[in-house]
């Protein structure tokens, strides 16, 4: 990418940022009220439906729910990305990487202030801490990249396709309600046919990341970093090469 | 091959855009196709230009509607990737296209943010951008709404704005697509005089326009596009002569 995308892609990102809530009341609080609404909500209705101690849940449920919501917003909100930005790829030679890599940066600024909502709120319901909590920042790196990659590929898909965009939509929705997120991985007898799913389901390893440090209140495997990088290498590598090798068909489609 | 002196380089450059209705635009559409091998119905924009532009010139390009000059004027300016044919653009020329007045600009950012976010497209720092900031806002004739959002902004500021920062850049080569239709009579006539400023200075220039006495007076040549090839290329009154027979109205 060159220096003007490069520059361009920071500022946009920042500019879309400030416009988020430039006009609202309450301002930049909604970065962080926002996240706590949706946690609130979401632990005192599955401790309800599950039956569950309401604390404990919250716990397991945020612990990977807040990855997932980043690595969600970050595929849907790039796969639009380059045919919304139109009004600059078919006037400016800007790289078509800065529009998907700006909502890249909004999405993770955004996840940032969840986060930080994250540890408010296990502050309050969580009864002990570790130190395996201080992986975290590094757990949520391949989410990062595996959400980056994934939207890469799904924003050169919808370019030429349109109709890709349900498709994506529940394949996630699929992917999200099959991994462990809402539901804990031991829940099924070794061998039984969702045990042996979930050992093939990406997101598991990726929701350990955080699942372990957090609730169980260990670090996270091997196997768990390294089929989490593996996704996040493979998908990124796969997104780079998609955008790049149809970089000049782009405008064609816009 | 381009010469030591070009600035652009178009060797049997072809550019064509693919033809088809909103259904076809879709992946049952696509697997269709595949399936039984139909090759995409296209419309071809440019067929097989070669053209030089030389440093310091100043071209007008001339012709009908859906002749190809805006197709053209995208390909010099990188926007375009032709499917034929090759495009030589010199790496050490700073190459500024005005395309539309705007481009980049954000209706809810002020005019100031707008600067910095339409400067750094153009390629600038932001310590570029803030020396050159208040003579942007001087020519642009905008001292007290700069802080205010552009979309309160009435289509003159907005144009005076965006063609104050695309030329006060001084960029090495201009690329202009019927742009001058920016404000009131006095401010087109500033404009047009800093156009003669930075054309008088060295700056490149390719205006698409069909404006034929405005472009006689700016450049020294013409081209005249017809149906994505080159009509003619030359003088001025020649080619704009030419144009005119053809179209019947000299």
């Amino acid at each position: 990418m060159d220096h003007a995308s490069r520059r361009f892609t920071w500022l946009y990102a920042q500019s879309q940022l400030k416009l988020k809530y430039r006009y609202t009341a309450l301002g930049f609080l909604w970065n962080l009220l926002e996240p706590a609404l949706y946690l609130g909500v979401l632990s005192f209705v599955f401790s309800v439906v599950n039956g569950m101690r309401m604390r404990d849940y919250a716990v397991f449920l945020f612990s990977a729910l807040v990855p997932w919501r980043y690595f969600e917003k970050v595929v849907l909100t790039c796969m639009d990305s380059i045919v919304q930005g139109d009004w600059l790829l078919r006037k400016l030679p800007v790289s078509p990487f800065a529009l998907p890599l700006a909502r890249w940066i909004v999405a993770s600024a955004e996840f940032l202030f969840s986060f930080a909502v994250l540890f408010l709120v296990l502050a309050a319901i969580k009864d002990r801490w570790t130190l395996h909590c201080l992986v975290l920042p590094l757990a949520a790196l391949p989410w990062s990249l595996l959400g980056l990659g994934l939207g890469l590929v799904c924003a050169a898909l919808f370019t030429f396709y349109r109709d890709i965009r349900p498709v994506v939509q529940m394949g996630l929705m699929f992917a999200f309600f099959s991994a462990p997120i809402l539901f804990r991985a031991d829940l099924f007898p070794r061998g039984s046919f969702q045990a042996s799913m979930l050992s093939w389901h990406p997101a598991t390893y990726l929701a350990a990341l955080f699942q372990k440090p957090i609730y169980h209140g260990a670090w996270p495997g091997l196997r768990d970093w390294t089929v989490s990088f593996a996704a996040a290498g493979v998908s990124l590598l796969a997104g780079v090469l998609m955008v790049s090798r149809n970089r000049g068909r782009f405008y064609f489609y816009l | 091959m381009s010469g030591a002196r070009d600035v652009f380089g178009l060797e049997a450059v072809s550019v064509s855009f693919r033809r088809g209705t909103i259904e076809e635009r879709s992946l049952k559409h696509a697997l269709v196709g595949l399936l039984r091998r139909e090759s995409p119905r296209v419309h071809r924009a440019l067929a097989g230009i070669d053209l030089a532009v030389s440093r310091g010139e100043h071209l007008g390009v001339i012709g009908r509607n859906g002749a190809g000059k805006s197709t053209l004027l995208r390909v010099l300016a990188r926007v375009i990737t032709p499917q034929e044919g090759r495009v030589w653009v010199d790496p050490t020329c700073h190459v500024v296209p005005l395309l539309e007045l705007g481009i980049g600009f954000q209706p809810d950012l002020s005019g100031r943010e707008n600067v910095h976010l339409a400067g750094a497209l153009m390629g600038y720092t932001r310590r570029e951008i803030e020396d050159r900031l208040d003579g942007i806002i001087r020519f642009a004739e905008l001292d007290g709404f700069i802080h205010e959002p552009v979309k309160n902004y009435s289509s003159g500021m907005y144009a005076r704005l965006a063609f104050s920062l695309a030329t006060d850049v001084e960029p090495e080569v201009l690329l202009v697509d019927e742009v001058f239709g920016v404000g009131d009579e006095f401010f087109m006539e500033k404009c047009v005089a800093r156009m003669r400023r930075l054309m008088a200075a060295g700056t490149t220039t390719v205006f698409v326009s069909h404006d034929l006495d405005f472009l006689a007076r700016q450049c020294e040549r013409f081209v005249w596009l017809d149906g994505g090839l080159i009509a003619m290329d030359g003088a001025p009154t020649e080619v704009a002569a030419a144009y005119r027979a053809h179209r019947g109205t000299s």
